[in-house]
């Protein structure tokens, strides 16, 4: 699992790849963790590369969120695969978080 | 169907999460090799996790002590997964709905509910330590 950082003007990107799970969930959050104080207060997470979530994922994700949101940013995630995409649509995760089908579109919602 | 039709595997695995990757992907070569759909593989995949995670952890309670028992049985169009733990059982029906307002923002507890949604028949036994789960080939995925 590898997260990049890259910024695009006021926007913080993270892209993820390899799968956030049990495994690498710990690793995720304290990278994020550590990078959302740094970062700028929009940030998205590109999840083009990440073919694999579970609960411990999921979980990590809205830790993320919460994380973001009590330093006053705002999160989005962009580029699911419809399968990760359904397992937030199951959790209703979906309606927590704001998906959006591209980065581009993601970094032009703010 | 025949015996010839079943591809079976039972397992008795230490109660150490990092051995439940080792077994997942056991399970999911052996899925391949069977060529199921990728869709389907995937909600097993997570399934599989899923009850792997809850007996170790939430079940067995991390005690190195004890036991997790694995079967699988691949039939012609269907895969049944039983997951055991040696923990003091549990109630599902007793879980909070992770998808309620009240609990949406929570870190924990949507392992059961994907297995309930990802599967298409889950049964919880012997006073919720062993789950039973099974999973068509020719059904629709969940997404």
């Amino acid at each position: 699992m590898q997260i990049n950082l890259e910024k695009k003007g006021e926007v913080s990107v993270f892209k993820v790849t390899g799968d956030i799970d049990i495994e690498s969930a710990p690793q995720v959050k304290k990278t994020f963790d550590k990078a959302i104080t740094s970062a700028s207060k929009q940030v998205v997470i590109n999840l083009q590369e990440v073919s694999y979530v579970d609960s411990s994922g999921l979980a990590t994700l809205v830790e993320i969120l919460k994380n973001m949101r009590s330093h006053g940013g705002k999160l989005k995630l962009a580029n699911l695969s419809a399968k990760v995409k359904g397992l937030f649509e199951i959790t209703k995760l979906d309606k927590l978080f704001d998906i959006a089908q591209s980065e581009e579109e993601a970094i032009n919602s703010f | 169907m025949t015996r010839g039709d079943f591809k079976d595997m039972k397992t008795t695995i230490d109660n150490d999460s990092h051995l439940l990757k080792e077994v997942s992907k056991k399970l999911i070569s052996t899925l391949r090799a069977h060529k199921v759909r990728e869709d389907i593989i995937f909600d097993i995949h997570v399934g599989f996790e899923e009850a792997l995670r809850n007996a170790m952890i939430h079940g067995n309670k991390q005690d190195p002590g004890k036991k997790v028992v694995v079967e699988t049985d691949i039939i012609e169009n269907a895969v049944v997964i039983s997951v055991e733990d040696e923990g003091e059982g549990f109630d599902p029906k007793k879980l909070p709905d992770p998808t309620l307002d009240e609990n949406i923002l929570k870190e924990g507890g949507r392992g059961v509910y994907l297995i309930n949604h990802l599967m298409d028949e889950v049964k919880y036994e012997n006073g919720g330590r062993r789950v039973v789960m099974i999973k068509y080939f020719n059904k629709n995925a969940n997404k």
